[in-house]
Protein backbone atom coordinates (compact mmCIF):
# COMPACT_ATOMS: atom_id res chain seq x y z
CA UNK A 1 0.00 0.00 0.00
CA UNK A 2 2.82 2.49 1.05
CA UNK A 3 5.77 2.61 -1.62
CA UNK A 4 8.68 2.91 0.72
CA UNK A 5 9.88 1.95 3.82
CA UNK A 6 9.79 5.61 5.29
CA UNK A 7 6.24 6.07 4.45
CA UNK A 8 5.44 2.89 6.67
CA UNK A 9 7.12 4.62 9.60
CA UNK A 10 5.74 7.52 9.66
CA UNK A 11 2.31 6.31 8.98
CA UNK A 12 2.74 4.22 12.15
CA UNK A 13 4.00 7.29 14.39
CA UNK A 14 1.12 9.33 13.12
CA UNK A 15 -0.99 6.71 14.18
CA UNK A 16 0.42 6.17 17.64
CA UNK A 17 0.25 9.83 18.19
CA UNK A 18 -3.72 9.30 17.06
CA UNK A 19 -3.58 6.15 19.30
CA UNK A 20 -2.66 8.75 22.25
CA UNK A 21 -4.70 11.30 21.69
CA UNK A 22 -7.55 9.22 21.45
CA UNK A 23 -6.56 7.44 25.17
CA UNK A 24 -5.91 10.77 27.19
CA UNK A 25 -9.50 11.91 25.67
CA UNK A 26 -11.17 8.92 26.64
CA UNK A 27 -9.93 9.67 30.18
CA UNK A 28 -9.87 12.83 30.26
CA UNK A 29 -13.97 12.49 29.75
CA UNK A 30 -14.57 9.78 31.80
CA UNK A 31 -12.95 12.07 34.39
CA UNK A 32 -15.12 15.20 33.75
CA UNK A 33 -18.25 12.45 34.04
CA UNK A 34 -17.03 11.33 37.48
CA UNK A 35 -15.79 14.91 39.11
CA UNK A 36 -18.27 17.08 40.60
CA UNK A 37 -19.31 19.81 38.58
CA UNK A 38 -19.14 23.64 39.57
CA UNK A 39 -22.86 23.90 39.66
CA UNK A 40 -22.97 20.76 42.19
CA UNK A 41 -20.47 22.86 44.35
CA UNK A 42 -22.43 25.43 44.45
CA UNK A 43 -25.57 23.81 45.44
CA UNK A 44 -24.56 22.35 48.10
CA UNK A 45 -22.89 24.86 50.05
CA UNK A 46 -26.14 26.65 49.73
CA UNK A 47 -27.56 23.75 51.04
CA UNK A 48 -24.84 23.62 54.07
CA UNK A 49 -25.97 27.25 54.76
CA UNK A 50 -29.42 26.81 54.95
CA UNK A 51 -28.86 23.65 57.27
CA UNK A 52 -26.38 25.57 59.75
CA UNK A 53 -28.91 28.58 60.02
CA UNK A 54 -31.21 26.28 60.96
CA UNK A 55 -29.26 24.58 63.36
CA UNK A 56 -28.45 27.95 64.57
CA UNK A 57 -32.53 28.87 65.05
CA UNK A 58 -32.97 25.06 67.03
CA UNK A 59 -29.96 25.55 69.30
CA UNK A 60 -31.72 28.69 70.23
CA UNK A 61 -35.03 27.23 70.63
CA UNK A 62 -33.57 24.39 72.60
CA UNK A 63 -32.12 26.52 74.85
CA UNK A 64 -35.41 28.34 75.08
CA UNK A 65 -37.34 25.36 75.83
CA UNK A 66 -34.47 24.37 78.19
CA UNK A 67 -35.59 27.67 80.32
CA UNK A 68 -39.07 26.56 80.15
CA UNK A 69 -38.98 23.31 81.17
CA UNK A 70 -37.45 21.91 84.58
CA UNK A 71 -34.42 23.11 86.41
CA UNK A 72 -36.03 25.50 87.84
CA UNK A 73 -33.32 25.22 91.01
CA UNK A 74 -31.13 26.06 87.93
CA UNK A 75 -32.75 28.58 86.41
CA UNK A 76 -32.97 30.49 89.51
CA UNK A 77 -29.57 29.86 90.07
CA UNK A 78 -28.47 31.41 87.45
CA UNK A 79 -30.25 34.33 87.50
CA UNK A 80 -28.50 34.86 90.55
CA UNK A 81 -25.42 34.50 89.62
CA UNK A 82 -25.97 36.61 86.59
CA UNK A 83 -27.36 39.56 89.36
CA UNK A 84 -24.36 39.32 91.32
CA UNK A 85 -22.31 39.14 87.75
CA UNK A 86 -24.35 42.57 86.98
CA UNK A 87 -25.36 40.75 83.78
CA UNK A 88 -28.84 41.93 84.66
CA UNK A 89 -30.64 45.23 85.35
CA UNK A 90 -31.23 46.01 89.05
CA UNK A 91 -34.14 48.28 89.99
CA UNK A 92 -35.11 49.39 93.37
CA UNK A 93 -34.52 52.35 96.23
CA UNK A 94 -31.45 54.46 96.14
CA UNK A 95 -30.22 58.02 94.70
CA UNK A 96 -29.46 59.97 91.87
CA UNK A 97 -26.32 62.29 92.32
CA UNK A 98 -26.30 64.93 88.74
CA UNK A 99 -22.90 66.06 88.94
CA UNK A 100 -22.22 68.87 86.51
CA UNK A 101 -19.59 71.42 85.96
CA UNK A 102 -19.02 74.88 87.80
CA UNK A 103 -20.72 77.75 86.99
CA UNK A 104 -18.37 80.13 88.68
CA UNK A 105 -16.51 82.30 85.98
CA UNK A 106 -13.17 81.69 86.05
CA UNK A 107 -10.88 84.87 87.56
CA UNK A 108 -7.65 85.33 85.68
CA UNK A 109 -4.67 84.05 87.09
CA UNK A 110 -6.96 80.70 88.55
CA UNK A 111 -6.54 77.72 87.78
CA UNK A 112 -9.56 76.45 85.66
CA UNK A 113 -8.99 72.62 86.00
CA UNK A 114 -10.13 73.26 89.40
CA UNK A 115 -13.52 74.24 88.11
CA UNK A 116 -14.18 71.25 86.09
CA UNK A 117 -15.32 67.53 87.48
CA UNK A 118 -12.31 65.10 87.34
CA UNK A 119 -12.19 61.70 87.53
CA UNK A 120 -10.99 61.68 91.12
CA UNK A 121 -14.26 63.75 92.22
CA UNK A 122 -16.07 60.67 90.44
CA UNK A 123 -14.24 58.22 92.65
CA UNK A 124 -14.11 59.60 95.61
CA UNK A 125 -18.03 60.41 95.10
CA UNK A 126 -18.67 56.52 94.13
CA UNK A 127 -16.39 55.19 97.02
CA UNK A 128 -18.27 56.98 99.50
CA UNK A 129 -21.57 55.81 98.03
CA UNK A 130 -20.02 52.12 98.24
CA UNK A 131 -18.85 52.92 102.22
CA UNK A 132 -22.47 53.35 102.69
CA UNK A 133 -23.56 50.39 101.07
CA UNK A 134 -24.79 50.71 97.81
CA UNK A 135 -25.32 47.45 95.70
CA UNK A 136 -25.50 48.23 92.40
CA UNK A 137 -24.03 51.68 90.93
CA UNK A 138 -24.33 53.31 87.04
CA UNK A 139 -22.72 56.14 85.89
CA UNK A 140 -24.63 57.63 83.05
CA UNK A 141 -26.26 54.02 81.95
CA UNK A 142 -23.21 52.24 82.06
CA UNK A 143 -23.27 49.76 85.09
CA UNK A 144 -20.27 49.89 87.63
CA UNK A 145 -18.61 46.84 88.34
CA UNK A 146 -15.34 45.72 89.96
CA UNK A 147 -13.76 45.90 86.28
CA UNK A 148 -15.37 49.13 85.42
CA UNK A 149 -12.40 51.98 85.14
CA UNK A 150 -13.59 55.79 85.91
CA UNK A 151 -10.89 57.37 83.94
CA UNK A 152 -9.76 61.04 82.55
CA UNK A 153 -10.15 61.06 78.89
CA UNK A 154 -9.37 64.22 77.77
CA UNK A 155 -12.10 66.60 78.80
CA UNK A 156 -14.03 63.58 79.27
CA UNK A 157 -14.38 60.70 81.65
CA UNK A 158 -14.57 57.31 80.42
CA UNK A 159 -16.29 54.59 81.83
CA UNK A 160 -16.25 51.15 80.89
CA UNK A 161 -14.51 52.22 77.75
CA UNK A 162 -17.23 54.59 77.01
CA UNK A 163 -16.90 58.26 77.26
CA UNK A 164 -18.78 60.82 78.79
CA UNK A 165 -18.87 64.47 79.18
CA UNK A 166 -20.86 66.37 81.59
CA UNK A 167 -23.43 66.30 82.96
CA UNK A 168 -22.65 63.26 85.43
CA UNK A 169 -25.52 60.74 86.62
CA UNK A 170 -24.88 58.69 89.11
CA UNK A 171 -27.58 56.37 90.24
CA UNK A 172 -27.30 54.22 93.20
CA UNK A 173 -29.30 51.33 94.60
CA UNK A 174 -29.17 51.25 98.44
CA UNK A 175 -30.96 52.84 101.50
CA UNK A 176 -31.85 55.98 100.00
CA UNK A 177 -31.10 58.01 103.51
CA UNK A 178 -27.78 56.44 104.22
CA UNK A 179 -26.67 56.96 100.96
CA UNK A 180 -27.52 60.35 101.11
CA UNK A 181 -26.09 61.56 104.23
CA UNK A 182 -23.29 59.81 103.98
CA UNK A 183 -22.47 61.90 101.03
CA UNK A 184 -23.42 65.40 102.53
CA UNK A 185 -21.37 64.70 105.25
CA UNK A 186 -19.51 68.16 107.04
CA UNK A 187 -16.70 67.58 104.89
CA UNK A 188 -17.74 65.46 102.87
CA UNK A 189 -17.47 64.58 99.26
CA UNK A 190 -20.12 67.24 98.23
CA UNK A 191 -19.09 69.99 100.38
CA UNK A 192 -15.69 69.67 98.73
CA UNK A 193 -17.44 70.07 95.16
CA UNK A 194 -19.67 72.45 96.12
CA UNK A 195 -16.39 74.52 96.98
CA UNK A 196 -15.65 74.63 93.53
CA UNK A 197 -18.94 75.29 92.20
CA UNK A 198 -19.45 72.64 91.10
CA UNK A 199 -23.22 71.59 90.97
CA UNK A 200 -24.31 68.71 93.04
CA UNK A 201 -28.06 67.46 93.11
CA UNK A 202 -29.23 64.23 95.13
CA UNK A 203 -32.35 63.10 94.31
CA UNK A 204 -34.05 60.15 96.65
CA UNK A 205 -35.88 57.90 94.84
CA UNK A 206 -37.94 54.70 95.66
CA UNK A 207 -37.66 53.36 91.89
CA UNK A 208 -34.25 53.48 90.43
CA UNK A 209 -33.03 51.46 87.59
CA UNK A 210 -29.54 50.28 87.19
CA UNK A 211 -28.62 48.82 83.63
CA UNK A 212 -26.81 45.62 82.72
CA UNK A 213 -23.33 45.81 82.18
CA UNK A 214 -23.31 45.47 77.98
CA UNK A 215 -19.97 44.94 77.96
CA UNK A 216 -17.92 41.43 77.92
CA UNK A 217 -15.77 39.91 80.29
CA UNK A 218 -12.94 37.85 79.47
CA UNK A 219 -10.13 36.36 81.73
CA UNK A 220 -7.03 36.04 79.71
CA UNK A 221 -4.63 35.98 82.29
CA UNK A 222 -6.49 34.75 85.46
CA UNK A 223 -7.70 30.87 85.63
CA UNK A 224 -9.95 29.12 88.54
CA UNK A 225 -7.16 28.09 91.19
CA UNK A 226 -7.12 24.00 90.73
CA UNK A 227 -9.13 22.39 94.13
CA UNK A 228 -10.83 25.93 94.75
CA UNK A 229 -14.08 24.79 96.13
CA UNK A 230 -16.87 24.81 93.06
CA UNK B 1 -3.36 -1.43 6.24
CA UNK B 2 -1.62 -3.29 8.85
CA UNK B 3 0.50 -0.15 9.89
CA UNK B 4 -2.18 2.27 11.14
CA UNK B 5 -4.03 -0.45 12.88
CA UNK B 6 -1.15 -1.11 15.01
CA UNK B 7 0.12 2.17 15.23
CA UNK B 8 -3.01 3.18 16.77
CA UNK B 9 -3.24 0.14 19.11
CA UNK B 10 0.07 1.45 20.36
CA UNK B 11 -1.02 4.39 20.66
CA UNK B 12 -3.58 3.54 22.89
CA UNK B 13 -1.78 1.39 25.22
CA UNK B 14 0.80 4.57 25.55
CA UNK B 15 -1.63 7.05 26.36
CA UNK B 16 -3.45 4.77 29.12
CA UNK B 17 -0.42 5.09 31.36
CA UNK B 18 0.07 9.33 30.44
CA UNK B 19 -1.44 11.75 33.20
CA UNK B 20 -4.85 13.30 32.63
CA UNK B 21 -5.31 16.23 30.70
CA UNK B 22 -6.61 19.31 32.84
CA UNK B 23 -10.47 20.24 32.26
CA UNK B 24 -9.39 23.73 30.64
CA UNK B 25 -7.42 21.60 27.77
CA UNK B 26 -10.43 18.82 26.84
CA UNK B 27 -11.65 20.81 24.24
CA UNK B 28 -8.09 21.62 22.70
CA UNK B 29 -7.43 18.32 22.52
CA UNK B 30 -10.84 17.14 21.29
CA UNK B 31 -10.10 19.58 18.37
CA UNK B 32 -6.50 17.92 17.94
CA UNK B 33 -8.21 14.52 17.69
CA UNK B 34 -10.13 15.26 14.96
CA UNK B 35 -7.84 16.96 13.07
CA UNK B 36 -5.65 14.07 13.69
CA UNK B 37 -8.14 11.62 12.51
CA UNK B 38 -8.50 13.77 9.53
CA UNK B 39 -4.94 13.53 8.51
CA UNK B 40 -4.73 9.71 9.03
CA UNK B 41 -7.36 8.97 7.00
CA UNK B 42 -6.38 11.56 4.64
CA UNK B 43 -2.94 9.39 4.42
CA UNK B 44 -4.77 6.45 3.88
CA UNK B 45 -6.67 7.77 1.52
CA UNK B 46 -4.08 9.25 -0.89
CA UNK B 47 -2.01 5.71 -0.47
CA UNK B 48 -4.98 4.48 -2.20
CA UNK B 49 -5.07 6.47 -4.80
CA UNK B 50 -1.61 6.23 -5.26
CA UNK B 51 -0.93 9.75 -4.64
CA UNK B 52 0.83 9.56 -1.14
CA UNK B 53 3.12 12.14 -0.47
CA UNK B 54 5.63 11.58 2.84
CA UNK B 55 6.19 15.53 3.11
CA UNK B 56 2.65 16.49 2.48
CA UNK B 57 1.44 13.82 4.87
CA UNK B 58 3.28 14.81 7.71
CA UNK B 59 3.22 18.77 6.83
CA UNK B 60 -0.77 18.40 6.96
CA UNK B 61 -0.87 16.20 9.74
CA UNK B 62 1.03 18.59 12.14
CA UNK B 63 -0.03 22.14 10.80
CA UNK B 64 -3.51 21.11 10.37
CA UNK B 65 -3.37 20.16 14.26
CA UNK B 66 -1.83 22.95 15.47
CA UNK B 67 -4.21 25.23 13.15
CA UNK B 68 -7.27 23.80 15.19
CA UNK B 69 -6.10 23.94 18.62
CA UNK B 70 -4.93 27.63 17.49
CA UNK B 71 -8.38 28.48 16.73
CA UNK B 72 -10.07 27.08 19.31
CA UNK B 73 -7.87 28.52 21.82
CA UNK B 74 -8.42 32.20 20.11
CA UNK B 75 -12.16 31.46 20.09
CA UNK B 76 -12.34 30.06 23.68
CA UNK B 77 -10.39 33.78 24.58
CA UNK B 78 -12.51 35.92 22.35
CA UNK B 79 -15.76 34.15 23.63
CA UNK B 80 -16.18 32.89 19.97
CA UNK B 81 -17.30 28.86 19.87
CA UNK B 82 -14.77 28.32 17.53
CA UNK B 83 -14.14 24.90 18.84
CA UNK B 84 -17.76 23.72 17.03
CA UNK B 85 -16.42 25.11 13.21
CA UNK B 86 -13.48 22.87 13.83
CA UNK B 87 -14.89 19.74 14.39
CA UNK B 88 -17.77 20.56 12.09
CA UNK B 89 -15.26 20.95 9.29
CA UNK B 90 -12.81 17.88 10.58
CA UNK B 91 -16.08 15.94 10.63
CA UNK B 92 -17.23 16.74 7.31
CA UNK B 93 -13.57 15.92 5.80
CA UNK B 94 -13.63 12.81 7.61
CA UNK B 95 -16.26 11.44 6.39
CA UNK B 96 -15.40 12.07 3.24
CA UNK B 97 -12.29 10.38 3.13
CA UNK B 98 -13.96 7.26 4.77
CA UNK B 99 -16.58 7.51 2.14
CA UNK B 100 -13.70 7.57 -0.59
CA UNK B 101 -11.54 5.08 1.14
CA UNK B 102 -14.51 2.51 1.27
CA UNK B 103 -15.30 3.20 -2.54
CA UNK B 104 -11.86 2.49 -3.58
CA UNK B 105 -11.97 -0.45 -1.87
CA UNK B 106 -15.17 -1.52 -3.24
CA UNK B 107 -13.53 -0.51 -6.83
CA UNK B 108 -10.27 -2.88 -6.27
Amino acid sequence: MFRDKQAKVLIFLVCMILGIMLATQFKSAENAKNSISQQRVEDLAERLKTAEKDKATLTEEVKKLHKQSGGDAMALEITALRARAGETAMEGPGVKVTLDDSTVVTKPGDNANLYIIHDDDLLRLINELRAAGAEALAVNKERLLDISEIRCAGPTVSVNNTRFSPPYQIIALGEPKTLESALRLRGGVIETLKFWGISVKVEQSDNLTVPAFKGTRRYEFAKVKEGAPQ
Amino acid sequence: MIYPIIGVLVGILVGLYLPIVPQAYVKLLSVALMAALDSGLGGIRAAKEGCYDNEIFISGFFVNGLLAVFLCYSGIRLGIDLYFVAVLAFGLRIFTNIAIIRRLYLKK
